[in-house]
């Protein structure tokens, strides 16, 4: 036999251990603006597509440099053209998306009759800074995480995802509310 | 030529996926009053959310890679090395929603003035912890078993899957539990 459940739990913990006590600062920043969300509940619908869309980005860009690195044609250095090109399109991608989800929250808030003191153009506008500074750090967060990982002999597929969605977690309501200008 | 590949085969993904963050988003916008009843609610969201994504998309990657080793397959899917990996992920569900809910508790007394009930907290993040991991390895080995069945590599499946109902089911686990918390005690 191949698993075990003892060997899962105990090669789980420690790694999930670290990831919720950062999530844990995403949820007490979260506390911080609470009233200020409940007041404008357009915000707090868009708080799992922020959080979603930069954290599968991340790991799309992530699992693609993986490959790359090792299948060897992305090569260990920050000038590689393969990886730069992989950035713009993830960069590109992650504003296509943040656009067309904005526009969706958008009606669903009006048609459910949601208190909205906003206008669709001023709310694409913020979802679409937040997302683009959200991707750019978490773009760079995952090219770092997949090179030094590689560099130091690790399987880059095991540390992307979680440093990229637990880093972005957090980051993608500090960049919303200091845009809405909360907390 | 790459840009192109990379555009056709990831953008109706990550939309399908942000369309499930705005139904798990849409839930959180239903529970404004249960947010501002229970203090330190909110403060457990984003733990949940990542330890549900954390664990059911490890399940389902190595349940891929048993695939590929042939540990599993359609006719015999239910075996020891299933049945271990479903008590890792609930154990590690159980363990890891303790966690979530003293820690939370810990982290709002030390931030904020406002002190939760730590054990109207504990058992809303231990319920929404369990039940969503109860329903996303049953879902995960249900769509295994789909994927089997047509010839399909799992791990092009798995993750999308996993990463648009997570999000759902962990938002209305917590949704639920948060209401059965908040009637019975």
């Amino acid at each position: 036999m191949i698993y075990s459940w003892k060997k899962i739990v105990r090669y789980g913990l420690p790694l999930l251990t670290l990831c919720i006590l950062i999530e844990l600062f995403a949820g007490q920043i979260l506390q911080s603006g609470q009233n200020a969300l409940l007041k404008i509940p357009i915000y707090l619908i868009s708080i799992p597509v922020i959080n979603g869309v930069g954290g599968n980005i991340g790991c799309i860009l992530g699992a693609r440099l993986a490959s790359g690195l090792h299948v060897g044609y992305i090569n260990l250095d920050i000038r590689d053209k393969k990886m730069h090109e992989n950035f713009l399109t993830s960069l590109l991608m992650g504003i296509i998306t943040y656009a067309v989800l904005a526009i969706l929250i958008y009606y669903i808030a009006l048609f459910s009759r949601i208190t909205m003191s906003i206008g669709l153009i001023e709310f694409v506008f913020v979802l679409l800074v937040v997302g683009t500074l959200l991707i750019c750090v978490v773009t760079v967060i995952s090219i770092f995480t997949a090179f030094l990982s590689f560099k130091y002999g690790k399987d880059p597929d095991d540390f992307i995802a979680p440093v990229v969605t637990t880093i972005g977690d957090s980051l993608g309501i500090i960049f919303l509310f200091l845009l809405i200008g909360v907390a | 030529m790459f840009a192109k590949e990379m555009l056709k085969q990831s953008l109706p993904l990550l939309i399908l996926c942000g369309i499930g963050g705005v139904v798990a988003g849409s839930t959180l916008g239903v529970m404004t009053d249960l947010l501002e009843n229970i203090p330190g609610l909110i403060v457990i969201i984003p733990a949940v959310i990542a330890m549900r994504g954390n664990i059911s998309t490890t399940f389902g990657s190595r349940l891929g890679s048993a695939y590929h080793l042939g540990i599993i397959n359609a006719e015999h899917i239910w075996n020891e090395e299933l049945k271990q990996n479903v008590i890792g992920s609930l154990v590690l569900s159980f363990l890891v929603s303790i966690t979530i809910g003293i820690l939370a508790y810990v982290t709002t007394i030390v931030f904020f003035d406002i002190s939760p009930n730590p054990v109207k907290i504990i058992i809303i993040v231990l319920i929404a912890g369990v039940i969503s991991g109860a329903i996303l390895t049953m879902l995960t080995i249900v769509i295994i078993f789909a994927v089997f069945k047509r010839g399909y590599d799992p791990d092009n499946i798995t993750g999308p899957a996993l990463a648009t109902f997570g999000d759902i089911i962990t938002m209305l686990s917590i949704f639920g539990s948060a209401i059965i918390v908040e009637v019975i005690l």
